[in-house]
């Protein structure tokens, strides 16, 4: 039997289901566009030659510092200031901890650990996986983190200092700290590992602890500040240079840092 | 001056812009690039762009800024 159309009911019962679907289709198709991504273009242009060369000097990096540290009690970041007695010099201080994951093969479990410790470090960012996860044993290691920002009047910069340890008083060593660094500058580490982190005497704490290596901070503010220092005269050094270099050693600032610019400040930003 | 546009998705982040960018400045793996926001701020490797966007776009517009300068050493 056929309808007045000449088709079968049995193909305009598919015709309306297609219908539905092609429905459905769309709607989700505008959800998606209400989401929608991003576009971003691109200008290329030359750094300015001759830029001004941006110097920190002690009193600025002591108001930085205080700005700095306002804001971490705001948000419960955690940063302090701490002064040194006999020296009268002050320095930035914070310590977090930092949860990892190791994983230890089966066939590994029963052995020193000790031993295992040593070799399985290399395992320590790898994914895990289905056919990992049968009978992989995961332990969490946690590592406490102090990281000291102290001022360089040699180089008129903020240095960045800091050490790591796990819970049981072992210290990492230099090896087990670059291999901790953020993938992204992995490259840029294995060119050149010696002129990154390195391990120093603490200035003011006399005690070994690892360094940034600040010969080229001088040279990266002047280059992103590119123009007068008049003009960036409310810039928190500080969080310029913390942000952009305290990734490279798991020390990230929250977003929130960055409301401290002038430029973006309204009444209704300051009232938060 | 090349004003050409790409569609990125807002869960994209800093790093993955850092990738892009380098890869069409022909920057070496080992070169360092990295991006500001409000010449003042360098939001973390994980930071997704779409976040950034709405806590600092204005406009309809968010600016960045890239720098090439080694940061360490």
């Amino acid at each position: 039997m056929r309808d007045g159309a000449g088709r079968r009911p049995e193909r305009r019962e598919e015709e309306e289901e297609e219908e539905k679907e092609e429905k459905e289709r769309r709607k989700r198709k505008r959800r998606r566009s209400a989401r929608a991504d991003l576009q971003f273009s691109l200008q290329v242009s030359c750094s300015m030659a001759g830029g001004e060369e941006f110097f920190l000097d002690e009193k600025r990096f002591k108001q930085c510092c205080e700005d700095f540290v306002k804001h971490s009690q705001q948000i419960g970041d955690g940063w302090e200031w701490r002064t040194s007695k006999d020296l009268g010099d002050g320095y930035l201080s914070k310590t977090h901890f930092q949860v990892r994951n190791r994983h230890i093969p089966p066939d590994l479990k029963e052995k020193n650990s000790d031993n295992t410790e040593q070799m399985l470090f290399a395992h320590i960012e790898e994914p895990l996986d289905d056919s990992q996860a049968a009978g992989v044993c995961s332990t969490e290691e946690v590592v406490r983190y102090e990281y000291h920002v102290l001022y360089s009047s040699s180089y008129q910069v903020p240095v960045l200092y800091f050490r790591a340890c796990f819970l049981d008083g072992r210290p990492l060593t230099l090896d087990e700290v670059w291999g901790s660094v953020h993938a992204s500058y992995q490259d840029r580490l294995q060119e050149g590992p010696w002129d990154t982190i390195t391990q120093q005497e603490h200035p003011i704490l006399g005690q070994p602890f690892f360094v940034l290596h600040p010969c080229r901070t001088n040279e990266f503010i002047s280059a992103v500040l590119g123009g007068s220092q008049e003009r960036h005269r409310h810039t928190n050094y500080i969080i310029l240079w913390l942000s952009t270099v305290g990734p490279v050693v798991g020390l990230n600032l929250p977003l929130s840092y960055a409301k401290l610019a002038p430029e973006q400040s309204t009444d209704a930003d300051l009232a938060e | 001056m090349r004003t050409k546009k790409w569609a990125v998705e807002r869960t994209r982040t800093i790093q993955g812009l850092v990738d892009f960018i380098k890869k069409f400045l022909k920057l070496m793996a080992s070169e360092q690039l990295f991006i500001y926001v409000n010449q003042s701020f360098a939001p973390s490797p994980d930071q997704e762009v779409g976040t950034l966007y709405e806590c600092f776009g204005s406009d309809g517009k968010l600016v960045l800024h890239y720098c090439k300068t080694q940061a360490w050493g």
